[in-house]
């Protein structure tokens, strides 16, 4: 680059930073900007990494990604980014890009034992129909399955759920989002009867008490911490509260830090809820006319298996408790009964019955949840004096309950991966809800997001083993007319029986019920706990593994074919993000080979299908539904006559090549320019991700989930709409009569429709079978303390905890690609406290095993280093290849969301 | 060659001191300041992108840093990107070589 070209850059890059925050720029200066870029394509796009949702800029030149920059009219990120948003532009072009299929071959043939080589798409596809026509003409539509992704972009999540749901009758479809937000979602469901927030990151701004529990804020979602602090210091009464096992970067801003022993925030909350009443601080006439009190059973198990068939010898005593369980001595006080009484799981697969208790029955409930109790349960940090700890609870209720005081409440993966994350969950809507101070700008419980569409695909478009698109469930007759109306289905084609969550379909492969699994935009074989036995079970069972990726991830070495993927900007999408903001990219380049995108991919593969193939009469073991033979899809070819298909078409025409996708065309203004590779490697002539975006928009409008049209989203003006967005307008805080449209009376109206009519009960048990209507009213639940099921003994005796840090995202699958990022964070590391180092002979950087009931990695040990665990307590990130910690953790599952508890397990640590 | 462009945050009462300690690290000019708020506007110039990264790094370690964030990445005419696109993106090259450690 000469000398000249640089100083203009340089001038373009200072004058873009200044812009962020309104600093001017002469008109000079403007000039050199404008020159230094004259020949690049400026657009707009989303962050390919976390759930926060940040808006950036892309350049292009010739086919390539020139530059990138925050998006200073983004209202997300204002024009920041983190160093991950900072990678945006540099991800795709990684040394080990996928650019050809690849299946493990032996003298020219599919050979699972044979090693990977390079094949055509079309030999690729043939063996891929040939691999699920066995399967699923042997097991029926439960013996096939897709692992879909909170990475999905919207079109692509909802082309994969319709040919899977309505194309191949199976609801064995369920997203690596179960992984990070299946415990958030149960907490809305069941607090308010639908799903996702009901505020937004302004709520930052608007508020004076900022309470992070179980959230690194600093480290995972650090534009979001920057709006934080930018509050923080401005205004001396703002508190900032974090709540944390581990001291963390959060820490550093915050005015106090309380560490808490693994899985008593389930008693933190209900000391907080008890000192509401005591402190007589109920906002009586908000819960009266807004709220109802709630509970449910404790004896729900923690979401094992219920045999110890399949267990490795060490793993029997933990898994033997989802059956039966001692209590112990906190358990006996929190649950009002005795210590040592052996409690039979009876509710384990009934763990989200729950039913109407009076306000009396829930004081009562709060009622052993003193300080002194709380204080001595809780207490994490042994280093720390008791009364430090209980001063900090009390100043904790103190923050909350002020009533001069708007507070929110954030969270992350210590609410959402807990053996009780869906308890918890419902805790902070609890209390935010005894107090009124919920759904109102300032105030508010706020589930923050991982994945960038973990909101805008997975769960609103409906990609988990038992939903439909905008929060309709499968088994529910009219939601699967609906569906079936919008599809143009035959009636009863959908299948009504809840499929395999993304933990049981490894669990399934394992017992060889599943035996063609689709990895698509993520990294199962990673991501997912107590890895050992699922990596067995695809390398050694009779089974079909495909994996679409962009890399060679861990999930890919253990597939049996291997497809290559476009990525971020090499295709069309749309995601969104945690305060259910919809944000729209085009495509920028193209993608490299013979990669190609997700939408392709599934469409492709559609065509492979007829419908006589798929919607005869089809087994379906355990179904049981109103309309339905025991154990039976019925055959609706007859019907299906009836409304103009042929048992002949297939099934891309039947649900994606359709006339009014057709109608849809392509090339299209809104492209200004840009390509769209899918729809050449189709050869077509309409718009596949329009398409499938415009008929999903269909279940939410009217129905609380509005989208706006299609070409909204590109608008010059527009970065992203909240929805619903009703007459054109995003809707700031839900709930609220001031800000949401669909509130219809009164100042607040929780309207969700799910699980709006309840039995009553007692504590103990639902005592009457009449039903209640809740219609408009938020439910404020009771639940327990209970303890975590697997906890440090004399053979594992520290605990164990996984998570993020802010160089790496997930399984590092993309970030490891850039080397920079890589290094960052060169090695994976075991931080423990210096005190546990010294009695285990260890010192700083020596190798370590970390060893559990399940299995054993090596990492590196950091005393040092920005995560300061208390003694006894470990942690790991869990991003790196070369540190297998799912091998070691425990799949433990929340038994209402089947979220895997990555936080809590018991591990040894020596030298290697 | 990379070229970034960062925002600078610190405590207005130091801003004098962090202007010259910014003004003091390699590859990198101070643009804008406004002393009222205590943001800096500068730019990053570094060979590699890990030097890059480090170098952002370093900002945030200095003394009075409230924040540093990068605003604005160029990578036209990036030698190291270029060698850095692998022989596999190019389907008259690399079309037929399987990643290293894929058939571990």
């Amino acid at each position: 680059m000469e000398i000249t070209r640089r100083e203009f850059i340089k001038t373009s890059a200072a004058a873009a930073a200044a812009a962020t925050v309104g600093i001017p720029v002469s008109g000079a200066v403007q000039a050199a900007a404008r020159e230094a870029e004259a020949d690049w394509q400026w657009d707009k796009g989303v962050c390919r990494f976390c759930g926060t949702g940040c808006g950036i800029m892309i350049a292009t030149k010739d086919g390539r990604i020139v530059a990138t920059k925050g998006d200073p009219d983004a209202p997300v990120n204002r024009g920041l980014n983190c160093i991950k948003g900072y990678f945006n532009g540099k991800i795709q072009y990684g040394k080990d890009r996928l650019t050809r299929p690849l299946m493990r071959m032996s003298n020219g043939k599919f050979d699972k034992h044979g090693k990977f080589v390079p094949v055509s798409w079309e030999q690729a596809f043939d063996e891929m129909e040939k691999q699920f026509r066995k399967a699923y003409d042997e097991k029926g539509p439960t013996g096939v399955a897709i692992f879909g992704s909170g990475q999905y972009t919207i079109p692509e999540g909802y082309a994969a759920a319709k040919l899977m749901k309505a194309g191949f009758r199976s609801n064995n479809i369920d997203p690596n989002a179960r992984h990070c937000m299946a415990s958030a979602v149960v907490g809305f469901i069941q607090a308010f009867g639908i799903d996702e927030p009901s505020g937004n990151y302004d709520d930052i701004e608007y508020t004076d008490t900022i309470i992070t529990w179980g959230a690194n804020m600093a480290e995972c979602h650090p534009i979001l911490w920057s709006r934080v602090s930018d509050r923080r210091l401005a205004n001396d009464n703002v508190r900032v509260f974090n709540l944390t096992t581990c001291s963390n970067q959060t820490s550093d801003i915050a005015d106090t830090e309380l560490i808490f022993k693994p899985g008593t925030d389930l008693a933190i909350w209900n000391y907080i809820a008890r000192e509401i009443i005591k402190r007589d601080a109920v906002n009586h006439d908000f819960v009266r006319k807004h709220c109802v009190f709630a509970t449910g059973p404790y004896d729900i198990g923690y979401g094992m298996r219920p045999t110890d068939e399949h267990a490795f010898p060490a793993e029997k005593d933990t898994q033997a408790k989802e059956l039966k369980v001692k209590l112990d001595k906190w358990e006996a006080i929190a649950q009002r009964r005795k210590e040592g009484e052996v409690v039979e799981q009876k509710h384990r697969t009934k763990a989200m019955a729950h039913w109407l208790i009076s306000f009396e029955d829930f004081k009562k409930a709060v009622e052993p949840y003193t300080l002194d109790f709380v204080a001595e349960l809780s207490k994490g940090d042994a280093a720390e004096d008791m009364d430090s700890h209980r001063q900090k609870l009390k100043e904790l209720a103190d923050l909350y309950i002020d009533p001069k005081r708007k507070v929110v409440s954030y969270w992350t993966m210590g609410f959402n991966q807990h053996y009780r994350g869906s308890w918890v969950n419902e805790q902070a809507y609890m209390v935010h809800l005894l107090l009124g101070k919920q759904a109102m700008p300032g105030n508010g419980a706020f589930s923050l997001t991982g994945q960038p569409s973990a909101c805008g695909t997975a769960r609103e478009v409906g990609t988990f083993a038992h939903r439909l698109p905008a929060d309709m469930v499968v088994f529910n007759p009219k939601h699967r007319a609906r569906a079936e109306k919008i599809w143009k289905l035959p009636h009863n084609t959908l299948n009504p029986k809840v499929g395999s969550h993304i933990v049981k379909i490894m669990r399934d492969l394992e017992d060889g019920k599943i035996k063609f699994a689709w990895v698509q935009v993520n990294n199962p074989f990673q991501a997912t706990a107590n890895a050992n036995h699922w990596i067995k079970a695809a390398r050694e069972m009779d089974n079909f593994i495909v994996v679409s990726d962009p890399y060679p991830t861990i999930s890919a070495k253990v597939a049996d074919l291997i497809l290559p993927s476009a990525m971020i900007f090499e295709k069309w999408g749309l995601y969104g993000n945690a305060e259910r903001r919809t944000q729209a990219w085009r495509e920028q380049v193209p993608p490299p080979g013979e990669a190609r995108s997700d939408v392709w991919q599934i469409l492709a593969f559609s065509k492979r299908f007829k419908l006589k193939d798929v919607w005869g009469e089809k087994p379906v073991p355990g179904l049981k539904a109103a309309g339905y033979a025991d154990g039976t899809l019925p055959d609706v070819l007859a019907e299906a006559q009836k409304m103009g298909y042929s048992p002949d078409s297939t099934l891309y025409e039947v649900l994606f090549a359709t006339p009014e996708f057709r109608k849809v065309g392509w090339p299209d203004p809104v492209a200004k320019g840009h390509d769209n590779h899918t729809v050449k490697a189709l050869g077509e002539k309409w718009f596949p991700e329009k398409a499938l975006f415009n008929e999903y928009r269909k279940f939410g409008v009217g129905h609380a989930h509005d989208l706006a049209e299609f070409d909204v989203y590109y608008r010059d003006d527009v970065r992203g709409l909240k929805w619903p967005v009703v007459d054109g307008k995003e809707t700031q805080w839900r709930f609220n009569a001031k800000y949401d449209p669909y509130v219809k009376k009164g100042d607040f109206e929780f309207y969700g429709p799910a699980l709006k009519a309840l039995p009553s009960g007692n504590l103990d048990r639902p005592t009457s079978k009449e039903k209640t209507s809740l219609a408009g009213k938020a439910k404020i639940f009771f639940r327990p303390y209970a303890a975590p099921p697997e906890q440090p003994d004399e053979h594992y005796d520290l605990w164990l905890s996984t998570g993020r840090v802010l160089e790496q995202w997930h399984t590092g699958t993309m970030t490891q690609r850039v080397p920079e990022l890589h290094r960052a964070m060169p090695n994976a590391q075991i931080f423990m406290h210096p005190e546990d180092a010294d009695a285990r002979g260890i010192k700083r950087n020596d190798v370590v095993v970390v060893e559990s009931r399940r299995g054993k990695v090596k990492a590196i040990v950091e005393t040092r280093g920005r995560n300061r665990p208390v003694k006894g307590y470990v942690f790991i990130p869990f991003f790196d290849e070369a540190v297998y910690i799912n091998k070691v953790a425990l799949d433990v599952t929340c038994p209402l969301s089947k979220e895997t508890d990555y936080k809590k397990c018991a591990v040894k640590v020596y030298k290697a | 060659m990379n070229v970034s462009g960062i925002l600078v945050v610190v405590t207005p009462e130091h801003i004098d001191r962090s202007v010259e300690m910014l003004q003091d690290m390699e590859g990198i000019e101070v643009h804008y300041r406004d002393d009222n708020t205590g943001r800096i506007i500068i730019t990053q110039e570094a060979e590699h992108i890990r030097d890059e990264v480090d170098g952002l790094k370093r900002i945030k370690a200095l003394p009075n840093v409230v924040l540093a964030e990068m605003v604005y990445h160029c990578f036209e005419d990036d030698d190291e990107l270029i060698e850095g696109i692998p022989p596999e993106l190019d389907e008259q090259e690399g079309v037929d070589s399987v990643p290293p450690g894929l058939n571990d």
